[in-house]
């Protein structure tokens, strides 16, 4: 949480502590008075100036980020003369309650990131966040950007906020337990369980199941479903295809037969899916590339340490291999306390040299196709995913609708811990699918 | 100060507490702070859950109303079911567990020697926030965690169970938790009326030949009652509002089934973005907090007068 703005009030070294004959009421008035003005002085916000802001605050729910901020940061100030600094959420509800809440008072954040899909439809209907399309005409002529990615932060053929981060999901893998076993990463779904079973033979947990937290109960899900029906996949997001499907059943009980079989480790387990393959309890998670980050941070190294794969669609007959994709906005207001400087922020965030700083440090891909990754290995995956043989499927986080995902956590989460219950599950998501789009217009 | 208390005295108030005579009409405009301050914070908010109760409204934009629908369809909820029986859950626990244990220990160190030491453990706990607690917590009894270890260390049944995951189970283990850490200021509030009762009745009963579990049942036990009351009733609405703890250590998981009304208003508004029918939870579980401690305490007072 943010700290109040008004600076601490020395009361106590009050140079009228050493007038003990005024009166109770005088010290009152005189103390309240000075407390209105400390609040007052407090409120306008540091690094304003005449000609406009010198440094931005950027909201953020991503509190673990701070250290990768604050650097961007100081490049933002060394180029382009405006800083800033992150104010990072760590808990995602507490985090959306306050954006949302700043739409409709006169506290305005500089700069705020968000999500794309359904939340992003959201605010944009609101008409307060800044349109980004002219901005993004010109990153995608100049070869900042692409118009693969536009498509995501398009709402009604107008385009806001900028890309935050942008990460493909696939399959981390400990290179050693692989090396130990003879295996090498797969490209088709049979090789992926069989590889799986040669570990569970070898008395190995093959994967773990991106927990602890009910938060990436759906990654599984997701990637399984685009894996074997892509469109089915989109038809979920927007309330054209029902989780009770014959083929989202199909998905679950595939999911339950892994999980039967004893390939994955327990869902309950409350340590960092990190720790947990950093240690060799599972050999293989499923996350995002900015998990990259996470083993930076624990001193793993892509290459020795591990690998990284796309994994391979369930069905083989696809024609191309789905591959999930997420990407953050980074937002402005058109009310924002200083909009020409978010904006120009926002121009510098796309920006090859931006990027370039952003992308490295973090150990992550970029948005930006010029961005060259320093990390040979992140470089390839950049490179394969841009392949014309894939097929981006966009997070099932994003892919959904607030309420709807809310339920797929609690109901997913549900499942992890007792797979028989899978029917219910889909029934119970299918329920607050249904009652959302029913407000909104079915299909829409 | 004087000429307002000779004003006072010259026209004190008719039938008022002697206290407010003080400051006769004056009184108001020095309560008027406080109550702005309360009904500004405090009430109107509630008025504005109540409203949005009755709206469809996703924290965006503007309520639409709805009328009574979020909670026609509450009662259709069987997330609702488990999370009032969860609740109801810990309101049996908690007003039993740390309560009672806490009496216990209170009692049974009372007229001890090195009473005082033997309490300080029961007391220590309490000395962590919730979420720290459940935190900790959460790491001991998760699978293959701690408790599982030392289970199966000490060959005793247990050590492949998963404490958090299966419910009610799972609410059992955190009202476990929850005693361990509440015992030891329900112990406290007890040994400090045990301290505090009159000594006269207590020798009285103990020359008639009371002693043991007969002077505890007919001389003790009543004469703390008001205490009693005290403790319980912070108990039972400390119960009804249980929160963080279930939070930090299940998020009311796996699948909801460990939730309790606090974390379903949570969860609807907050991560659902159901702002109206996470209200209509949270006027519900006012309803039932007030309802329970009304009817709590008036028990309490015919007990008294009788």
């Amino acid at each position: 949480m943010e700290r109040s703005l008004a600076p601490p009030t020395p009361l106590h070294h009050h140079p009228c502590k050493e007038a003990p004959m005024l009166s109770t009421r005088l010290r009152v008035t005189a103390l309240s008075t000075g407390a209105v003005l400390v609040a007052l002085t407090g409120c306008s916000s540091g690094g304003d100036s005449a000609g406009g802001k010198s440094e931005l605050k950027l909201y953020n729910d991503k509190g673990a980020w701070s250290e990768y901020f604050d650097q961007m940061g100081a490049l933002s100030k060394q180029s382009i003369g405006l800083g800033m600094k992150p104010v990072g959420y760590t808990d995602e509800p507490t985090y959306t309650a306050f954006i949302k809440a700043s739409l409709r008072t006169k506290v305005k954040p500089d700069l705020f990131t968000w999500t794309t899909g359904g939340r992003l439809n959201e605010i944009v209907g609101q008409k307060q966040v800044a349109e980004t399309t002219a901005l993004w005409k010109q990153a995608i002529g100049s070869g900042d950007l692409t118009a693969d990615l536009a498509k995501y932060y398009t709402v009604d053929g107008k385009q806001y906020c900028v890309p935050l981060n942008t990460a493909y999901w696939g399959m981390f893998y400990n290179k050693k337990v692989f090396a130990q076993h003879n295996l090498k990463p797969p490209t088709t779904w049979d090789e992926l369980t069989k590889i799986a079973e040669t570990l569970k033979g070898a008395g190995q947990v093959p994967f773990h199941h991106t927990t602890p937290s009910s938060l990436f109960s759906f990654v599984w899900f997701g990637q399984m479903v685009a894996g074997t029906d892509p469109d089915l996949y989109e038809q979920l997001g927007t309330g054209k295809a029902s989780f009770t499907d014959p083929r989202v059943v199909k998905v679950m009980e595939r999911w339950k037969s892994m999980i039967d079989a004893g390939w994955f480790a327990n869902p309950g387990d409350k340590a960092d899916p990190a720790d947990h393959f950093k240690s060799g309890k599972a050999a293989m998670v499923m996350s995002g590339t900015w998990f990259n980050t996470s083993m930076t941070q624990r001193g793993l190294k892509q290459g020795d340490d591990y690998g990284f794969f796309f994994v391979p669609n369930v069905e083989p007959a696809l024609p191309k291999t789905s591959l999930i994709f997420e990407s953050g906005p980074l937002c402005s207001l058109t009310k924002a306390p200083d909009p020409k400087a978010s904006e120009r922020y926002l121009k510098w965030w796309i920006s090859p040299e931006a990027q370039e700083k952003w992308s490295n440090s973090r150990g992550d891909v970029s948005g930006n196709p010029k961005v060259k990754a320093a990390d040979p290995e992140l470089s390839a995956i950049t490179k394969q995913a841009a392949d014309s043989k894939n097929r981006l499927a966009l997070r099932f986080f994003e892919l959904v609708p607030a309420p709807v995902l809310t339920a797929a956590l609690d109901g997913l989460s549900g499942f992890l811990a007792k797979p028989d219950t899978y029917q219910k599950v889909l029934a119970d998501i299918q329920k607050a699918n249904e009652e959302y789009w029913k407000t909104q217009g079915a299909g829409g | 100060m004087t000429a307002l208390g000779k004003r006072a005295r010259a026209r004190p108030a008719r039938g008022a507490p002697a206290g407010f005579r003080l400051f006769g009409r004056l009184r108001f405009g020095y309560l008027s702070p406080a109550v702005i301050v309360v009904a500004v914070l405090l009430y109107l908010p509630f008025l504005w859950t109540v409203y949005l109760s009755m709206t469809r409204y996703d924290g965006l934009g503007s309520p639409v109303f709805t009328g009574l629908d979020n909670y026609a369809k509450l009662l259709d909820d069987p997330a609702l079911l488990t999370s009032l029986r969860n609740t109801l859950l810990w309101v049996a626990g908690t007003t039993l567990l740390p309560v009672g244990l806490g009496l216990l220990v209170a009692v049974l160190s009372h007229d001890l020697r090195g009473g005082a030491w033997l309490r300080l453990p029961f007391l220590l706990p309490y000395a962590l926030s919730g979420a720290g607690l459940g935190l900790v917590w959460g790491f001991i009894l998760q699978p293959d965690g701690v408790a599982n270890q030392i289970l199966t260390f000490l060959g005793m049944p247990g050590g492949d169970a998963s404490f958090l995951a299966d419910a009610p189970g799972n609410t059992f283990a955190m009202i476990a938790v929850w005693t361990w850490q509440q015992l030891g200021v329900n112990m406290l509030l007890f040994a400090v009326g045990l301290q505090s009762i009159p000594r006269a009745p207590i020798e009285a009963a103990r020359l008639d030949g009371a002693s043991g579990w007969s002077l505890f049942r007919h001389v003790t036990w009543p004469l703390m009652r008001p205490l009693t009351t005290v403790v319980v009733g912070l108990a039972l609405v400390a119960s009804l509002k249980t929160f963080d703890i279930v939070w930090v250590m299940t998020q009311g998981g796996p699948g909801r089934n460990s939730e309790t009304l606090a974390v379903t208003m949570y969860r609807d508004v907050f991560n659902a973005d159901q702002y109206g029918y996470g209200s209509a939870v949270a006027v519900l579980l006012t309803t039932i907090t007030g309802l329970a401690s009304y009817a709590y305490l008036r028990h309490q007072a015919r007990k008294e007068t009788h």
